[in-house]
């Protein structure tokens, strides 16, 4: 058979556009993962809550986005009643009717996509505080084991429960950006960026409140800081809700990114266990730790995936490859260099022209 | 009664009783979770298909060969990693996330042989039931049998083990005291690594047996994590023989429930039946969070007996 080869000019084409979305596509997960893992290192890193149930939350805010636009949308455009009787059914059509209508409609793609982050992250805190409750009393150990066994409960119930985000196929949702036409693949990864840029800054602002003081004061000594009046459950269960809800917008966003929710794509693999690494890697309670440790981390899964035919000769999928580096990356890491690659820092306290202020006003004052 | 359902309820019971077993009893002994606990139960079950899909004969015949591997499996992690650490004083979090690395080092790694078993050799390792090279004995199935019989021999084993031998005794020692424990000339180390062989033994024993029940896959004893926590907390980690208690609850519930539940809004709640043992946990943590064993009965029982005094007065 003759070898059809492809003109020079198309195949740089097909180049240029494979970098182009591999790294968009990196972008994306890059903040998305940044959401999740800064969460984590609030509960882990500021409070010592040890969440191994990380990905309840996430599953939390992606159901939202499975089960809320789509009927809402429905309402709103009054899609065809035939359609609607069976959402599961009719997935497909229902969605590319709302897609139709939302690309001529930014404002109420804009407003919808707000509200289900909303609700997503109020779900994902929810989730979270639920899954704690029991034991939130508890040694930092069980609590961690608690939540490990607790954080499936969602799964099961979105395999089992079609109603909810359509059973084990899982459920198109609503493109809630398509208005963006042909920029949407380059301006969402920027969009997203931006909600994770967000974040970021939050937990800045926090880590120079007196909050942060009380939370590491909590993970410090928890008897001395009970001693000094702090509520230890109200403390560590704030946390909590502020950590679920970031896993819970984190949930939202990468459903939102990939217009599809299915159980299977929520597995303790992708949203405990590696997030968990991601953060012991980075630095343990340093927010710049963590967002390097998640840039080498995604980095280096997607250059695998995106060199996967390099890897062709192997007699196995080269996933398990990508598992197995990183889990022996991070034996090494525990063993060799516990704080991750960047050490916490000490926390901010006031500047030091209000610290000299206050000290001469209590002075005068005695 | 239904008696298939009782059969399958203390055959479940016993296999989580023997899987959780190990994972509580290294949580006892070094104060680990081993999350790593999981990839062993499936190391055995893979262990058990390699052998009779090469070899051939029955599965039974090769239990001893998982709770070889899965010892030496147990072991090997414990050397380079757990005691490292351990000497490093690391925290009881640093420890849960060495053993979840090694948990998806091992995960990984069973993936590579599974592929390679099924694209190489041609093996259904991705998805594998051994129950037809299973036995059957009084119309009940062998791995009744065998696990019923499993849990009752590792009982009287673990029973005489503790008690009865200078192992067992230095164990002991050091688990309810293991700063005063080397005085007396315990080798913490030693007796650290012997809990390590027996958890990773009785790991393969149970996952040597479990795809005689259910369908084997790399996955298996990753999916049966949550459970194998569920049990160890409920039977609680203050005495070694509590896993075996919490098993028989946590089983018995499970199945028995399940079933009741189904009679009454159908079968569709049958898949759900996995909520079943996280409800429980729920319920202990928040009642009795030292689990079963560590109850105070008598405490408990003459709190009760005031109360309905109280109440009838």
């Amino acid at each position: 058979m003759e070898e059809v080869s492809l003109p020079v000019e198309s195949q740089g084409d097909r180049m240029e556009e494979l970098i182009l979305t591999f790294l968009t596509d990196l972008i994306s997960l890059l903040a998305i993962y940044f959401i999740v893992n800064l969460s984590l290192n609030l509960e882990l890193g500021y409070v010592g809550i040890p969440n191994f149930g990380l990905v309840l939350a996430v599953t939390g805010g992606a159901y939202t986005v499975g089960w809320l636009p789509i009927r809402l949308l429905m309402h709103i455009y009054a899609v065809d009643s035939g359609l609607s009787s069976d959402i599961l059914k009719n997935n497909v059509l229902i969605v590319t009717q709302i897609n139709h209508y939302l690309q001529s409609d930014p404002l109420t793609g804009i407003l919808v996509f707000v509200l289900t982050l909303l609700v997503a992250m109020c779900v994902g805190g929810a989730l979270g505080v639920l899954a704690a409750y029991p034991a939130i009393r508890l040694r930092s150990d069980y609590l961690a084991i608690t939540l490990l066994a607790l954080g499936e409960i969602l799964s099961i119930i979105g395999r089992n429960y079609e109603p909810l985000v359509g059973g084990v196929i899982g459920i198109m949702v609503p493109d809630l950006w398509s208005w963006l036409g042909s920029i949407r693949f380059l301006l969402l990864p920027i969009i997203l960026l931006g909600i994770a840029a967000s974040t970021v800054l939050f937990l800045e602002i926090l880590s120079r409140s007196p909050v942060y003081r009380t939370f590491r004061a909590v993970r410090d000594n928890e008897v001395a800081a009970a001693s000094l009046g702090k509520d230890i459950v109200r403390v560590r269960t704030s946390a909590l809700i502020i950590g679920s809800m970031m896993s819970g917008l984190a949930g939202a966003l990468y459903a939102s990114y990939s217009c599809y929710v299915g159980p299977n794509v929520y597995g303790r693999m992708e949203w405990t266990f590696l997030p968990w690494l991601m953060v012991i890697f980075g630095g343990l309670g340093n927010n710049k730790g963590v967002l390097l440790g998640t840039s080498v981390f995604i980095a280096f899964r997607k250059l695998i995936v995106f060199y996967k035919e390099a890897f062709a000769f192997l007699p196995f999928d080269v996933v398990w490859m990508e598992y197995l580096l990183l889990s022996l990356v991070l034996l090494i890491i525990v063993i060799l260099r516990p704080h991750g690659l960047m050490k916490e820092k000490p926390g901010c306290t006031l500047p030091r022209d209000e610290l000299i202020k206050i000290a001469q006003e209590f002075s005068s004052k005695n | 009664m239904n008696w298939a359902i009782l059969v399958d309820a203390i055959t479940y019971s016993c296999l989580i009783s023997l899987m959780s077993f190990g994972l509580a009893f290294v949580r006892i002994t070094t104060g680990v979770w081993n999350v790593a606990h999981a990839g062993l139960v499936t190391i055995g079950a893979y262990v058990v298909f390699i052998s009779v899909a090469l070899v051939g004969g029955s599965p039974y015949i090769y239990l001893p060969l998982a709770f070889i591997a899965c010892s030496l499996v147990a072991i090997l992690e414990y050397i380079t990693i757990i005691e490292p650490l351990r000497r490093r004083k690391a925290s009881t979090i640093m420890m849960l996330v060495a053993t979840l690395s090694l948990d998806l080092f091992l995960f990984s790694l069973l993936n590579i042989l599974a592929d390679y078993l099924q694209f190489g050799l041609g093996l259904p390792s991705k998805n594998f039931l051994l129950r037809s090279f299973d036995f059957n004995f009084l119309g009940l199935p062998g791995i009744f049998w065998s696990s019923l019989l499993l849990l009752i021999f590792s009982l009287g084993f673990l029973q005489y083990l503790l008690k009865h031998t200078t192992v067992g005794i230095s164990l002991r020692a050091s688990i309810n005291n293991p700063l005063l424990a080397p005085l007396i000339g315990v080798s913490i180390t030693r007796v650290n690594m012997l809990s390590w062989l027996i958890s990773g033994g009785f790991a393969g024993l149970s996952g040597g047996l479990l795809p005689l029940w259910t369908q084997g896959k790399p996955v298996l004893g990753d999916s049966l994590l949550p459970v194998m926590f569920c049990v160890a907390i409920v039977g609680g980690v203050e005495e070694v023989f509590g896993t075996f208690i919490g098993g028989i609850l946590v089983g018995f519930t499970q199945t028995l429930l399940t079933f009741a539940l189904s009679l009454v809004f159908g079968p569709s709640v049958i898949p759900y039946k996995t909520l079943i043992p996280m409800v429980i946990l729920a319920i202990t943590l928040l009642f009795a969070p030292r689990g079963i064993t560590g109850i105070e009965w008598r405490r408990f029982l003459s709190l009760l007996r005031a109360r309905v005094i109280a109440w009838r007065s």
